[in-house]
């Protein structure tokens, strides 16, 4: 076709107009699909994070906002007893390779232990066949974690602190801290939902901090207390304190 | 041109990848695995076929001036509302080439395609020289991706074979450049002779 200056605007303004009439529309009819999906997806980790049992779940949400981040506790049950708890944490002090990390975790509590039962990446963006490869079933950082008592860990990569609990996977050491730091997140959010979450206790004073030191962090433990009312208020800036000196 | 070696054209005389050298960035991108390289190859192909048969069908609405645009709009849309339907109704499928999708829209061999043939030719010949390139991108993304991934991780298509003793570097970027100049090579010699 010629190209006059009115058919030029006028098939540039006719395509883009059209093409964003069409994306909004496709746009409108999928998302409420694309909502369910996502809910069902997130509901099936749930339960996929947790051990099997026989008859209808019982799903018990609460949120928790920690700074600009939510951490979801779901409290799952079946014929009145608590199956576990499944969290879903992001990793707030340490972003990965390009992103962060959202984990979906399940704790179960037997004769006053509690045990991480499963761990399932809810999302990720890292180097496909570096950090992605923490979606695998196996991956060392799961293994690190599956099976342990979270009380007992050190939420660190071994490269950084020998103490730390966590096998870094292969040339990821970045997307390994931030996995490392989501389940320490999760964990946070878990003692919290059970009440808890006790802010003289040293290791969970530490908990939401991790090893940074940025305003971020500082950030946490406030967010994380608030709810627990006057007290936590007050005795919070002296675990803050405390976090300070350590480091 | 017979409609076969519209096809064939594709994989061999007019590979994208190793003779065009169009789309390196989702080349180099993606392959750092078998499966990557072949998921990308496959949803570049499935958009790469519908652009170039609607470029072909709207080629004669667009004025010469202002086509690029015109087909980027077109690419860019067409690209977004496949994810969006893909998201809704088939989520296991996205799951998988999920990733992929936003990168086809800055890859640059659908619109060099759409440039360089569908705006010139009928739409079924476009959608066969779609089927031609699209195959012969997925065909190098997994043999790059096959090379990369047994040397940098001692595994082919997830299959490992030599444990966690092989060099990373082939997983990395610069072991994707070194991989692709090397098969770039090979690939010429067996194909001028």
């Amino acid at each position: 076709m010629k190209s006059s200056l009115k058919n030029m605007v006028l098939v540039l303004f006719t395509i883009t107009a059209v093409s964003a009439l069409l994306v909004a529309l496709v746009n409108t009819l999928t998302k409420e699909t694309i909502a369910n999906t996502e809910q069902k997806n997130k509901d099936l980790a749930k339960l996929e994070v947790l051990p099997t049992f026989e008859g209808e779940a019982e799903l018990e949400e609460q949120t928790k906002q920690i700074g600009d981040f939510t951490v979801g506790v779901t409290k799952v049950s079946a014929n009145g007893e608590v199956v576990g708890y499944a969290v879903e944490a992001p990793s707030i002090t340490k972003s990965g390779y390009a992103d962060r990390i959202y984990l979906m975790v399940g704790f179960v509590e037997s004769d006053g232990q509690t045990t991480i039962n499963g761990i399932k990446v809810l999302s990720q963006k890292e180097t496909p066949g570096l950090g992605a490869n923490m979606t695998k079933k196996g991956n060392k950082l799961e293994l690190s974690a599956v099976g342990k008592n979270p009380a007992e860990m050190t939420f660190k990569v071994k490269k950084d602190d020998a103490s730390g609990s966590f096998d870094s996977l292969t040339g990821s050491t970045i997307s390994s801290r931030a996995y490392a730091n989501a389940l320490e997140t999760a964990y946070a959010g878990y003692l919290w939902a059970k009440g808890e979450l006790d802010t003289s206790e040293e290791a969970i004073a530490d908990a939401p901090t991790g090893a940074s030191t940025t305003s971020e962090a500082a950030d946490t433990p406030t967010g994380a207390t608030v709810a627990e009312g006057d007290y936590a208020n007050e005795t919070e800036p002296e675990a803050q304190k405390g976090e300070v000196t350590n480091e | 041109m017979s409609k076969l070696q519209l096809i064939t054209k594709g994989i061999l005389k007019e590979n994208p990848t190793f003779v065009l050298i169009l789309g390196m960035c989702p080349t180099l991108g993606v392959t750092s695995s078998a499966i990557n390289g072949m998921g990308m190859g496959v949803a570049t192909m499935a958009v790469l076929i519908m652009s170039n048969m609607v470029i072909a069908m709207i080629k004669n609405l667009i004025p010469d001036k202002v086509r690029i645009p015109a087909f980027i709009v077109v690419i860019a849309s067409f690209v977004t509302i496949i994810e969006m339907l893909m998201k809704a109704y088939v989520p296991a499928l996205y799951a998988s080439l999920g990733v992929f999708i936003p990168l086809i829209v800055v890859n640059c061999i659908i619109l060099g395609r759409a440039e360089a043939f569908a705006s010139k030719n009928g739409v079924i010949d476009s959608a066969l020289d779609g089927i031609g390139i699209g195959l012969g991108f997925t065909l190098s993304l997994t043999i790059i991706g096959m090379v990369r991934e047994a040397l940098g991780a001692g595994s082919i298509f997830g299959y490992n074979f030599a444990g966690d003793v092989m060099p990373l570097l082939f997983i990395l970027a610069p072991g994707g450049f070194i991989v692709l100049g090397y098969l770039m090579v090979l690939f010429n010699k067996i194909a001028k002779r």
